[in-house]
């Protein structure tokens, strides 16, 4: 029978609208233009903003019963985590410092991410877009908390965690994760969505999130996976929120089509470099290895992203042309960046170490075109002369690539033996890249990143000494200052993993708790 | 044991295998539910249970909460039937479907017509008193002796005609295509049940309709376009049929005649390997260049239906998409090979 009754349920979707569509309205004591100055500045054309697919039907009550309960069971799962030692079942203390980098280059983005998209719904005049965002603000923060609290528990007991969010601010390598995302934060509302909902979220969230989680997983850290099942439940939200965004903007007028394509082009190749922390920590830092940043690069990119980007030339988006560069690197960049770490293991906040020769033969096995070539030799060079005592630091400063920050020690996407280097002039000064396509990014916006703290060139300035201390005195050490005005400290948060008291510790506590001593 | 799963709002009812999730019985009967990891993490797949059992195999406690499993929530990718079930899903309601039951017949074959080389049109009486109602634009699913899989066709007739109408191209190496062009006689009988699909024309939308079709996929537009013209439809119509060449443009000229009868609907045929030297006075090029040439690039106000190979359906989706037409407006008929099933596809779109 088809009967239709008229007291009908209302469909989920026409729940919603009444429940969100309402909420706006047209001003009439100012005008739009004035309540909302940031939606047309980017030159992206809206016509009609209920066309705005929402991509969830989420309220604010159903959230609440979600997260609380997700909440008491992550809180469950902590306490236990807390009252067991959790922290002396992973594999062994080297996978703390995959922690360290996540504590200090990673969650702060969450709450960067909260800002973003709290301030980016209060930019945008339709009222579907303008929910959607504030619910993700909503999770953002969420998400920074329970990960402060889970890796609290760790803090406790391990040196480099203890003031993540001043070290964000300040160290010179997060800053590339910092950089990133003021970047994104400091554009217009669109682009915003367009950095962090799409480029971010969805075509390269599988790259970190996933690396990290399931490296929790593969080696014994059950906090940080149960915070990532925790997390992933809004993960598929956001991820659907950025693609809804790219539709909606290349829907509504032709053109935004080259505004929204110079955007993927610009946050593909954003994220891209700064997934060079990622790949360093997959094939360097796990000490059970989930799989090698290029299998991950090879699936999580070429292939999804590829469908993704198949699917988007229906619209005429084409795939960046970065994505060429970053396949030719793809076997190297890994390598490149533990070595660089590794050199300047004294100026960072976790441990840095060598891999052991079973390892190194692991990583031959994944990167069979480069690894034995390029990277093995030196890597036994260094590892023999640590041995023999002669742990080599590098005290000399790198130079920063002006626009994503890391040291320029990427190599020519076609020779691994030579550092690219790119530089232009601007205003009659000289601006230095890694790379054509952070070139190309400055040269597009040079007002904005001329702008650019960059930490080496701060250090030379003298603007990141401790107040007070005189950097003319005949026996002023630069780099103490630096660690000081940072606050790390010396032989506790830095130098070699080799001799750290985090190893001694955790070999200490371990055989507490599995032997009769 | 299969049992059977009742899709709400869309009042659909489909077989679900034993150990066969929701999702998958779901997505292989042609209906979409929303979805995106597929191994019970993300919840992008919620449901409502509102009749039967069901088990939540690996749903993750993050992604579907207690409070959730009390209230009869599931994960369409994990769950699987322990009953018949009726489950509410955040499906659109379709206003012009028309869910007429599925209903099993025993046709005869009245007549075998070679509209091309490579396909046939085959003519079905029903049993006296027997009839199937469908929309036009959908398929039988046809039992082809010896082959134990039915096989999906669309019916090519218009709904107000009682004998029914497949065209059947002849798939090299396939197994049922293969013994209905060489063995399908007159008189034989041919067990059949229907109809089945999503794919009709949304009339209540009272907008222009552009038909795409290409190869045998020009049976649903044929059904579609011969009903609209009964019906009295009097909104601009037009066809766009694709072929290789003359020898294939089969009722070419059935949709000449209809065209010079009705002023408002356009026919087009186009042909893209027809010999340089023959006399062919009409497109020479692919169905979607002939649509973009007549339409100057622009299809807004549209309502499109394609329906013919993959290759044909994803040139005139692009097509149609940069002549800001997009999925809200686009509809298509894709029957899928097991290569196409293995493709990776972004969730970016959903229907097209």
């Amino acid at each position: 029978m088809d009967m239709k009754t008229s007291g009908r349920k209302l469909g989920l979707k026409e729940k919603y609208a009444h429940m969100t569509r309402g909420l706006g309205w047209e001003t009439t004591y100012q005008p739009m233009d004035k309540v909302f100055p940031y939606d047309k500045m980017e030159g992206i054309k809206i016509h009609d903003w209920e066309k705005w697919e929402d991509p969830f039907r989420l309220t604010m009550d159903a959230y609440w019963k979600y997260q609380s309960e997700k909440e008491r069971k992550l809180y469950a799962i902590i306490d236990a985590f807390a009252q067991n030692n959790g922290h002396l079942n992973v594999t062994d203390a080297r996978y703390i410092n995959a922690l360290k980098l996540f504590i200090t280059g990673v969650s702060p983005l969450e709450y960067m991410a909260h800002r973003g998209f709290a301030h980016t719904g209060r930019q945008l005049r339709g009222v579907g877009p303008r929910v959607a965002c504030q619910m993700q603000a909503i999770d953002e923060i969420r998400h920074v908390q329970t990960q402060i609290h889970t890796i609290s528990n760790y803090n406790k007991f391990y040196n480099g965690m203890h003031d993540f969010r001043h070290m964000h601010d300040r160290v010179w390598y997060l800053s590339v994760p910092k950089s990133f995302f003021d970047d994104a934060i400091s554009a217009g509302p669109f682009e915003f969505m367009v950095a962090i909902g799409f480029s971010f979220e969805y075509v390269l969230t599988n790259l970190l999130f996933v690396p990290f989680m399931s490296g929790a997983a593969f080696n014994g850290d059950m906090g940080t996976v149960t915070f990532g099942f925790s997390a992933q439940s809004d993960e598929a939200r956001h991820m659907t929120l950025g693609l809804e965004v790219i539709k909606f903007l290349l829907e509504q007028d032709p053109d935004n089509l080259p505004i929204v394509q110079k955007w993927i082009d610009k946050w593909t190749w954003r994220g891209v470099r700064m997934l060079t922390l990622v790949a360093m920590m997959m094939d360097y830092m796990l000490p059970k290895r989930v799989m090698s940043w290029r299998e991950a690069w090879d699936i999580y990119f070429e292939q999804n992203a590829g469908a993704l980007f198949k699917d988007l030339a229906r619209y005429g988006i084409t795939m960046p042309k970065c994505v060429e560069t970053a396949i030719k690197e793809k076997d190297h960049i890994s390598h490149q960046a533990w070595a660089t770490f590794y050199q300047y293991g004294a100026a960072a906040a976790f441990h840095t170490w060598m891999p052991t020769p079973e390892e190194m033969d692991w990583l031959s096995s994944k990167y069979p075109d480069s690894f034995d070539r390029y990277y093995r030799p030196r890597f036994e060079y260094w590892r023999e002369q640590e041995a023999a005592g002669n742990r080599f630091y590098n005290k000399t400063l790198p130079m920063l690539c002006q626009t994503c920050q890391i040291p320029m020690l990427f190599t020519e996407p076609d020779d691994p033996t030579k550092i690219a280097y790119r530089e232009t002039t601007y205003k009659g000064e000289k601006y230095h890249f890694c790379s054509d396509h952070c070139q190309h990014i400055f040269e597009d916006e040079s007002e904005k990143y001329m702008q650019s703290w960059l930490p080496v060139h701060q250090i030379y300035q003298g603007n990141c000494f401790p107040e007070g201390v005189d950097p003319t005195a005949p026996d002023f050490d630069p780099l103490a200052a630096v660690l000081q005005w940072y606050h790390i400290q010396f032989g506790a948060d830095n130098l070699s993993f080799e001799g750290s008291e985090d190893q001694k510790n955790f070999e200490q506590w371990r055989g507490m708790a599995t032997q009769n001593v | 044991m299969s049992y059977q799963l009742t899709i709400e709002p869309l009042g659909e009812t489909i077989d679900v295998e034993e150990g066969q999730t929701i999702l998958d019985a779901c997505l292989r009967k042609g209906i979409w539910l929303p979805h995106a990891c597929c191994h019970g993490l993300c919840a992008t797949c919620k449901i409502q249970v509102n009749d039967g059992e069901i088990e939540h195999g690996e749903a993750s406690p993050f992604a579907l909460m207690d409070f959730e499993r009390d209230e009869g929530k599931c994960l369409a990718c994990c769950a699987t039937l322990q009953s018949d079930v009726v489950i509410e899903a955040e499906i659109e309601e379709e206003p012009d479907a028309a869910n007429y039951p599925v209903t099993d017949h025993v046709a005869t074959v009245s007549r075998i017509v070679d509209l091309t080389p490579t396909i046939k049109g085959i003519f079905l009486q029903l049993p006296a008193g027997e009839q199937l109602s469908f929309q036009a634009g959908q398929y039988v699913n046809l039992q082809v002796p010896g082959v134990e899989q039915a096989r999906a066709f669309s019916l090519a007739n218009a709904p107000q005609e009682a004998e029914l109408e497949l065209n059947i191209r002849h798939v090299p190496g396939g197994q049922a295509t293969t013994w209905l062009h060489e063995n399908l006689k007159e008189g034989d009988r041919l067990a059949l049940s229907g109809p089945y699909g999503r794919f009709f024309v949304r009339k209540s939308a009272q907008q222009p309709l552009l038909f795409i079709a290409g190869g045998s996929g020009l049976s649903s537009p044929k059904s579609m376009i011969l009903d609209l013209l009964a019906e009295g439809c009097e909104l601009p119509i037009t066809l766009v049929q694709g072929a290789r060449q003359l020898s294939e443009l089969y009722y070419h000229d059935l949709f000449t005649e209809l065209a010079a009868q009705h002023s408002h609907f356009t026919y087009l045929p186009a042909l893209s390997a027809e010999p340089e030297d023959s006399a062919w006075a009409g497109f020479r090029g692919h169905a979607h260049e002939a649509a973009r040439e007549h339409f100057a690039g622009d299809f807004r106000g549209v309502k499109a239906y394609l329906c013919g190979p993959p290759a044909m359906i994803e040139a005139s989706i692009a097509t149609l998409m940069q002549g800001r037409l997009f999925e809200r407006d686009i509809y298509t008929e894709k029957f899928f090979s097991a290569a196409d099933a293995q493709q990776v596809r972004s969730p970016l779109f959903r229907n097209v």
